[in-house]
């Protein structure tokens, strides 16, 4: 058992000590007078009382639907700039604007989300959640943008501007401050009445204990949905106007909360407001601390906007470790087989080949209008296959092991920065194996105080890492050149070789890349056929089986993460390459997901998926200057992403999938996916007529015993339960209604219809 | 005989309500042991705390001579424990023969006998009778036929307890008595097998000692014969109380 907790604790241990140390080196020299602490508390508790609102909705939306919102402060963000619209730039009166906002507006988005979108996912993997909820997020924030374009600067005014506001000993809180924190309690205690005392509220806990139960017990588990949701996003409003006078109105920023609100709902485990409502409190005194004492040197400029990033990662050190649960496993109903070798190999040839003969300028019919061969195409080309190694390293850990990992660009970020110091700037290939085996075990940290916990924990604690990198470690003066023009990177050399990225001559690279990529491809598409592939599908469809049959999960999970790092590492050491330079803000957080959501999109399990991604995301700015570059496609790099993502609520299996369902039969040596498609044909009617006949019974509620074994003679379950008086007197339910709804034989039921 | 495993006056507690309370069960080698109850009555808890997948609020399980208790559910596994699961727990996006593959890889890791996995998932298709489906992707198969498969995967570990959670749900009247047949011939080559089952004929027909479970405790044990006839078993099953039972 001793062995057990000390690894975490020498995990709290360090973070500890890393943030004493960054508190006691960046000691601003401020004395611990009365004023400054009072300063400190006016200002934290405003802003704790901010994220505590954030964070609280998001809670009740998560336990309520069990669907982690990553939308949820891009929601607020979008109704702050509707605010703005109405009450700065109309000069409509606040309280009306107010009320449009968040009365109308925000209720109306949530319940039309649940309705159009949310309830699709109940029984979705985790993945496709996180991949819509994150589609969310940038489908929103490009609106945003496109509709208040950030050309133009906007301030959302504070509360009461002109009003002195109140004198706390020596301290000004501002009437914004103090109706900030109002609103905040006021929300706390609604909340509060909310959950316990009105009959909405009790159905809404119920429904978090058990929404079959909830169910029948006359609670309307629909309408309970859609009521979270609007709450959700009214509390994201809320938050969203009450924070954009101290921040700003920037889509970025004000999207990015989104780590806070998740370290604030992280400390309340998901599912407690109070402890929520504290988290929001502990990050805002955190900020406030730091802007009150704390001065950062120019080494650690962004160090403060990173708190949230490192508040999250203390919280999941502190969670309970998750329970093998059964039950749970998530039934997926996908007819395909494995890809054979040397379909694999033709595969990968064919991307190579079309990149190849793009590259060389063998492809005539383009012309100046579409993906013609400039030398801007060249470049974007090389970096669009960079990312693409990147993204063929999501496969393995998202697609087959189902861990969803946002820090793999961080991870190839910081490889970047690692290649320009082991001799990369000097186009020395050598570093690039130190890169690979520093960030194999980086790959692992991120992912190891969450490995233990259930795998939402696992998506929040990398995309604090992406922030923490983003903010903390590539920013770092040591790491890059910090002027305008970056880090600059000779070209490779290899064997002699060079391979130039000059602007005039990129061909060059954009072939090798290429070659790269195909070969990471190809290695990818056989490694499926082997145990390690395996063994992952079978630990991400079934965790508590797979322990079991002796799989140990933690190494397993070590080991994808370590390979997927170490592959991100690799095209980390392309990506400064590619360019030829590197600049500090080459690495956003945001840019990055853009692709881990085409990918999604496109079939995260397959690792062609990767090549259509990168072609998707060509697309883009493809299509962006076939058309002129009109204003309304500004932001169509997150729209567009973001709305394919929405889109996989329909179809969660990704584009590749359903091209090789629907389309593979038309290779000639496909029979056995002719074969396949009858049999689907042959079984959709079955269940069609099945339907059909239930529907044709009338039956409508109440349900009398007389309704119920008409439906029993239609499902051929009536004779089953007269067999077994002593099952069916104390109603066991438990797969015997399965039996024959099922079919007996053992072949998919309408395989004996087609083939017999 | 000497029992093979054995779950020592286990408790758990979920909360304020006892799932299983005081439970302590012998499983012995070759032969099928029953573990019947009407539903709810912590069956599946007690299958759970045997393969760790829960742990106790009190109690030991003890495999072999070995406490293993505080051992995680794979060392378990690697010690001889399988079990297939009520609810099913196939790894639906793979085939049936890869299903059953992964186990008879991960099988490596602790045995060191020479082996060919793939061999060994193939003659574990054929040996529950589903060889002809190996191809097709578990998500796709009949529940019945699914159950099979988590069946051949738990076969392909070699082990020494086989726990089996409702396995003839989903399978008809011809395939249940196969599973039977199959059964019989496990526990004849030495197999422990701990079987949980609504199917009255199916127990009745192949345990040769039963458990009766209710609201968490032992209520009676002993030969199929035996327990039909115990009245306490009959009030469990048919909701009567017991006062009106002996009265």
């Amino acid at each position: 058992m001793r062995l057990k907790v000390s690894p975490r604790l020498f995990a709290v241990v360090a973070v500890a000590l890393g943030v004493l140390y960054m508190v006691v080196a960046n000691w601003g020299g401020n004395p611990l007078s009365l004023k400054n602490i009072a300063t400190f508390l006016v200002v934290g508790i405003a802003l704790g009382g901010i994220y505590a609102i954030l964070a609280s909705g998001l809670v009740v939306t998560y336990a309520t639907t069990g669907i982690f919102n990553f939308a949820h402060a891009a929601i607020g963000c979008f109704l702050a700039f509707t605010y703005w619209q109405f009450s700065v730039n109309w000069g409509w009166p606040v309280p009306i604007s107010m009320a449009v906002v968040l009365l109308v507006i925000a209720p109306a988005i949530g319940i039309g989300l649940d309705r159009l979108i949310m309830r699709r996912l109940r029984d979705a993997t985790l993945v496709v959640q996180l991949m819509v909820t994150v589609g969310l997020m940038l489908a929103f924030m490009g609106i945003t943008l496109t509709i208040w374009k950030p050309t133009t600067g906007r301030t959302l005014p504070q509360f009461f501007r002109g009003s002195s506001g109140v004198q706390i000993g020596d301290v000004t809180a501002t009437w914004h401050r103090i109706i900030t924190v109002a609103v905040a309690i006021g929300i706390a205690v609604g909340l509060r009445w909310l959950l316990y005392r009105t009959r909405l509220g009790i159905s809404m806990r119920a429904v978090v204990d058990s929404r079959s139960l909830a169910g029948l017990t006359g609670a309307k588990p629909a309408r309970v949905s859609g009521a979270s949701w609007a709450l959700g996003c009214m509390t994201a409003g809320v938050a969203g106007i009450l924070i954009a006078p101290e921040t700003g109105l920037v889509v970025e920023n004000l999207a990015l909360l989104i780590v806070v609100a998740a370290a604030a709902a992280a400390i309340g485990q998901l599912k407690s407001l109070p402890w929520t409502i504290a988290g929001g409190l502990i990050i805002g005194l955190s900020k406030a601390f730091a802007g009150v004492f704390l001065s950062f040197d120019q080494n650690w400029t962004y160090a403060s906007e990173a708190i949230p990033a490192v508040i999250l990662f203390i919280a999941l050190l502190f969670l309970p470790q998750a329970r093998l649960e059964t039950g749970k496993a998530k039934l997926t109903k996908r007819t395909e087989r494995l890809t054979k070798p040397w379909e694999a190999l033709l595969g990968s040839g064919v991307v190579f080949g079309l990149v190849f003969i793009w590259a060389q300028g063998w492809i005539p019919w383009f012309g100046t209008m579409f993906g013609t061969r400039s030398d801007v195409w060249l470049g974007r080309a090389a970096g669009f296959m960079v990312l693409g190694v990147i993204t063929l390293s999501l496969v393995p850990l998202i697609g087959w092991a189902g861990q969803v990992s946002f820090a793999n660009f961080a991870i190839a970020g910081i490889g970047a920065v690692l290649f320009s110091h082991f001799g990369g700037q000097n186009g020395d290939p050598i570093g690039i194996l130190l890169v690979m085996l520093v960030c194999a075990p980086l790959g692992l940290l991120v992912a190891l105080p969450a490995l233990r916990l259930k795998g939402l924990y696992l998506a929040l604690a990398t995309l604090a890492f992406a922030e923490f990198a983003d903010k903390v470690i590539v920013r770092h003066p040591n790491m890059l050149d910090p002027s305008a023009t970056g880090t600059l990177f000779e070209p490779l050399r290899i064997f002699g070789f060079q391979i130039s990225t000059n602007v005039g001559d990129r061909q060059a690279f954009v072939v090798f890349i290429t070659l790269i990529f195909s070969l990471f491809m190809l290695g990818f598409m056989l490694m499926r056929r082997t145990r390690f592939a395996r063994r992952w599908i079978a630990m991400s469809d079934s965790p508590a089986a797979s322990a079991t049959i002796g799989v140990n999960l933690t190494v397993q999970k070590m080991l994808v993460f370590a390979l997927s790092g170490a592959v991100a590492g690799f095209a980390g050491c392309m990506l400064g390459l590619s360019s030829g330079a590197l600049r500090v803000d080459s690495f956003p957080l945001f840019a990055g997901l853009p692709l881990v959501l085409l990918l999604a999109v496109q079939g995260v399990r397959y690792p062609i998926a990767a090549f259509m991604a990168v072609l998707g995301l060509a697309s883009f700015p493809a299509i962006n200057e076939m058309l002129g570059k009109p204003s309304w496609l500004t932001a169509i790099e997150l729209i567009g992403p973001g709305l394919a993502a929405i889109g996989m609520a329909f179809r969660p299996e990704g584009a590749v999938f359903y091209a090789g369902r629907d389309l593979a039969g038309l290779l000639p040596w496909r029979k056995d996916a002719r074969l396949e498609k009858q049999l689907l044909v042959a079984r959709t009617r079955q269940e069609n007529i099945k339907k059909d006949e239930i529907n044709d019974l009338g039956l409508t509620r109440p349900f009398t015993p007389d309704k119920v074994s008409q439906l029993d003679r239609v499902l051929n379950v009536a004779d089953e339960l007269d067999e077994h008086p002593l099952v069916a007197t104390r109603g066991n339910g438990s797969g015997r209604g399965q039996h024959s709804g099922n079919g007996h034989g053992r072949v998919p039921a309408a395989t004996t219809e087609v083939l017999g | 005989m000497s029992a093979l495993l054995t779950t020592n006056d286990v408790v758990v507690r979920f909360g304020v309500l006892q799932a299983v309370s005081h439970a302590s069960l012998e499983v012995e080698p070759g032969r099928v042991t029953g573990l019947i109850g009407p539903n709810g009555a912590g069956k599946t808890t007690l299958f759970n705390v045997i393969t760790g997948l829960q742990e106790p609020t009190q109690g030991r399980v003890v495999l072999d001579g070995v406490d293993i208790t505080q051992k995680s559910p794979f060392k378990r596994a690697r010690l001889g424990v399988a079990r297939t699961f009520q609810k099913l727990e196939a790894f639906s996006s793979l085939s049936a023969l890869e299903n059953v593959l992964v186990a008879a890889e991960q099988r490596r890791a602790w045995d060191k006998t020479k082996f060919d996995p793939a061999a060994v998932a193939t003659e574990m298709l054929d040996r529950v009778g589903i060889g002809d489906v190996a191809d097709f992707m578990v998500g796709t198969l009949p529940t019945g036929t699914a159950r099979l498969v988590e069946l051949a995967r738990a076969l392909a570990t070699n082990p020494k307890v086989l726990l089996l959670d409702e396995p003839s749900s989903g399978l008809n009247e011809e395939e249940t008595e196969e599973m039977a047949v199959l059964l019989r011939r496990l526990v004849a080559d030495g197999l422990a097998v701990l079987l949980v089952e609504h199917d009255m004929s199916f127990v009745m027909g192949t345990c040769e000692y039963i458990y009766v479970l209710d609201f968490g405790q032992v209520i009676a044990t002993g030969s199929p014969a035996q327990v039909q006839q115990d009245p306490k078993v009959q009030a469990a099953y048919l909701g009567t109380l017991p006062e009106e039972v002996s009265a």
